[in-house]
């Protein structure tokens, strides 16, 4: 095989969880980003034209799963596979720090430029990683104007009425919970509500029994669902008998994990419909 | 071996099944979250909707039904097998009958058949439990040794393993394949009533099939030829247990998963007490089951393991050492 000619290569070559001013901007704009997550994927196709992107995840195709299904429409996909990515010719590849190891640490030995996003837990994160990824694809203007936009919708969310705010459980497919100190959890209390997880009985890591879910005695419980997905015993949780008859009685109300599994601009319109269930308790 | 005991037949029934609601209310009161038993089931008798009467309703008291249930059809089809096979490995599990089961309700549940229609997944499982049963009864039919029965079990087993692995992989929902620790190890955490009422006639149809049995199991182990002398019809007797089985394991794995060991370990236990009479023992070794399957599965929420041990590790842990002297036993009989 012919040398990859990554030029750029000790340039872009970006060290995982630095801080996102140490990124620098290429000397020109890459212009054959390979993506190999799908966090990674909804970014770029808001930062960077489609003619740019030489490839995409599988699912950043599915609209169950992804916000920019539309964008991602004629844009070849990969399933995260070293050789998958190789013959593409890549000038800048971008991954997520927790997914595809194997093929970033193989792409990684041959010299290509990786960059891996890390998994921001705060909105503030969310605006330095779009910062960041904006800078290195060459298009800091319209990086500024998605955080803005983010920016604007979250401060446009209506105020909590004074007093102690309504408790809310956030229960994903398997029975985990949204804990303290995750990005979820900052979308509850901007929405005006206070995460109830670290207060149920058995605590908010893991996988948890419905049981304790169901005693935890919260006022609204939020199921990530994605009604639509393909069968799984891990959705299938989500709509058991006891977490249904839990909805009619406190109130349910179910958010699609598209909105808030990858930290982008769509968690405005999570935190928008927190905001919204929150108002509508008695 | 067959040591008659002094204890009459229906007085062991009246105590098996003493020891097995217990159990099931045992397995009610536990959990794991500390729960005043007494005021919930006053709340949902009285039809005040507390939230200590829903977690009974919709999750405690499906979870002991339906380790009742399972385990009396494991333990159940366990002896009928091992009866009509006239082997003492036959068993659901050993033979592929749950793993086909459980091949059976995948293809069902991740191509979205059972979203349309849920009686869809218990036929998926029936089908899968069907089609191993036929399949032993065709290697077995001429009474084959034990060696003919444990390869083809083995067979089966791995066949009907590996497909599921496939059927998990090519699922359309990408996460799916993560989700094959259930099929092949089985769980009862956070099943409901939904699952409850679908399985429950298939499952007493099963039962009565394999039940009604019982005279010509009897009989069978006078010999084939004697049995057939005697007026049973064993073409019948053998279309019989294997619908049985069928209906009853192959509902039992679509909701839990295939729970190994349970149709080994009963019918064995309960020998001594049903002495040379199969057909006795299949009551018994029902009941035997179902108490096996509900200590296991109070055994896998006490244990201080998140999330919880997968039922069949439970009772792999105890099936596979009793398995091993089993096997002891039966060389030493064939010495």
């Amino acid at each position: 095989m012919r040398p990859l000619r990554f030029g750029l290569a000790a340039a872009l070559l970006l060290i995982a969880g630095g801080p996102a001013a140490a990124w620098e901007a290429p000397p020109g704009k890459p212009a054959r980003i390979v993506s190999l997550n799908l966090c990674a994927d909804e970014l770029l196709l808001r930062l960077v034209g489609a003619e740019r992107i030489a490839s995409v995840t599988w699912l950043a195709r599915d609209p169950r799963s992804s916000t920019v299904a539309a964008l991602a429409a004629g844009i070849p996909v990969n399933r995260g596979l070293a050789e998958e990515i190789l013959p593409l010719r890549p000038d800048l590849i971008v991954a997520g720090r927790y997914t595809t190891r194997v093929a970033v640490g193989l792409l990684t030995r041959l010299g290509a430029p990786v960059l891996e996003l890390d998994v921001p837990q705060t909105v503030e994160g969310v605006a330095e990683q779009i910062r960041g990824l904006a800078r290195a694809v060459g298009e800091p203007d319209r990086g500024e104007a998605l955080i803005a936009g983010l920016l604007a919708r979250l401060d446009a969310l209506p105020p909590a009425p004074p007093g102690p705010r309504p408790t809310a459980v956030v229960v994903r497919p398997n029975g985990f919970v949204a804990g303290s100190g995750s990005l979820v959890d900052e979308l509850l209390a901007r929405a005006g509500l206070e995460n109830r997880a670290d207060r149920l009985p058995l605590g908010s890591q893991g996988a948890l029994p419905l049981e304790a879910i169901v005693l935890g005695g919260a006022d609204l419980l939020i199921v990530d669902a994605a009604p639509d997905s393909p069968p799984s015993l891990a959705g299938t949780l989500l709509d058991h008998p006891a977490l249904a008859a839990l909805g009619r009685r406190v109130r349910g109300v179910s958010i699609p994990s598209r909105l808030w599994t990858c930290p982008g601009p769509q968690i405005a319109e999570a935190a928008e419909r927190l905001a919204a269930a929150r108002e509508a308790l008695p | 071996m067959t040591v008659e005991t002094r204890i009459p037949y229906p007085a062991q029934v009246a105590g098996l099944t003493v020891l097995a609601l217990a159990l099931c209310g045992v397995s009610a009161a536990v959990g794991y979250v500390p729960f005043d038993l007494g005021a919930a089931l006053f709340d949902l008798l009285a039809g005040r909707p507390t939230l200590p009467a829903l977690v009974l309703a919709e999750l405690r008291l499906p979870r002991a039904l339906l380790g009742l249930l399972v385990g009396f059809s494991l333990g159940l089809t366990g002896a009928a097998m091992q009866g009509w096979l006239r082997n003492p490995l036959a068993e659901p599990g050993l033979v592929g009958v749950s793993s086909s089961a459980a091949l059976g309700a995948v293809i069902v549940f991740y191509g979205g058949l059972s979203a349309g229609a849920s009686l869809a997944l218990p036929l998926g499982g029936m089908a899968g439990a069907a089609a191993a049963a036929v399949l032993l009864n065709l290697m077995a039919a001429r009474g084959a040794g034990t060696t003919v029965l444990v390869i083809g079990g083995i067979a089966i087993n791995s066949l009907a393993g590996a497909a599921t692995a496939l059927a998990l992989n090519l699922a359309p929902n990408p996460y799916a394949a993560l989700e094959i620790v259930f099929w092949l190890m089985g769980s009862l955490a956070d099943r409901g009533t939904g699952q409850l009422w679908l399985v429950l006639p298939p499952m007493l149809a099963g039962w009565a099939l394999c039940l009604s049995g019982a005279r010509a199991l009897d009989a069978l182990t006078l010999g084939e030829d004697a049995a057939r002398s005697l007026g049973f019809d064993l073409v019948a007797l053998r279309v019989r247990l294997i619908a049985g089985a069928a209906l009853a394991v192959g509902s039992a794995v679509s909701v839990t998963g295939a729970v190994g060991f349970v149709g080994l370990v009963a019918p064995h236990l309960m020998r001594p007490l049903a002495g040379a009479r199969p057909g006795r023992l299949l009551l018994l070794a029902g009941l035997a089951g179902a108490s096996l399957t509900l200590a296991a599965d109070i055994a896998v929420r006490l244990l201080p393991t998140r999330p919880e041990l997968k039922l069949g590790v439970v009772t792999a842990l105890i099936g596979a050492p009793f398995l091993i002297v089993l096997i002891a036993r039966l060389r030493r009989e064939e010495a």
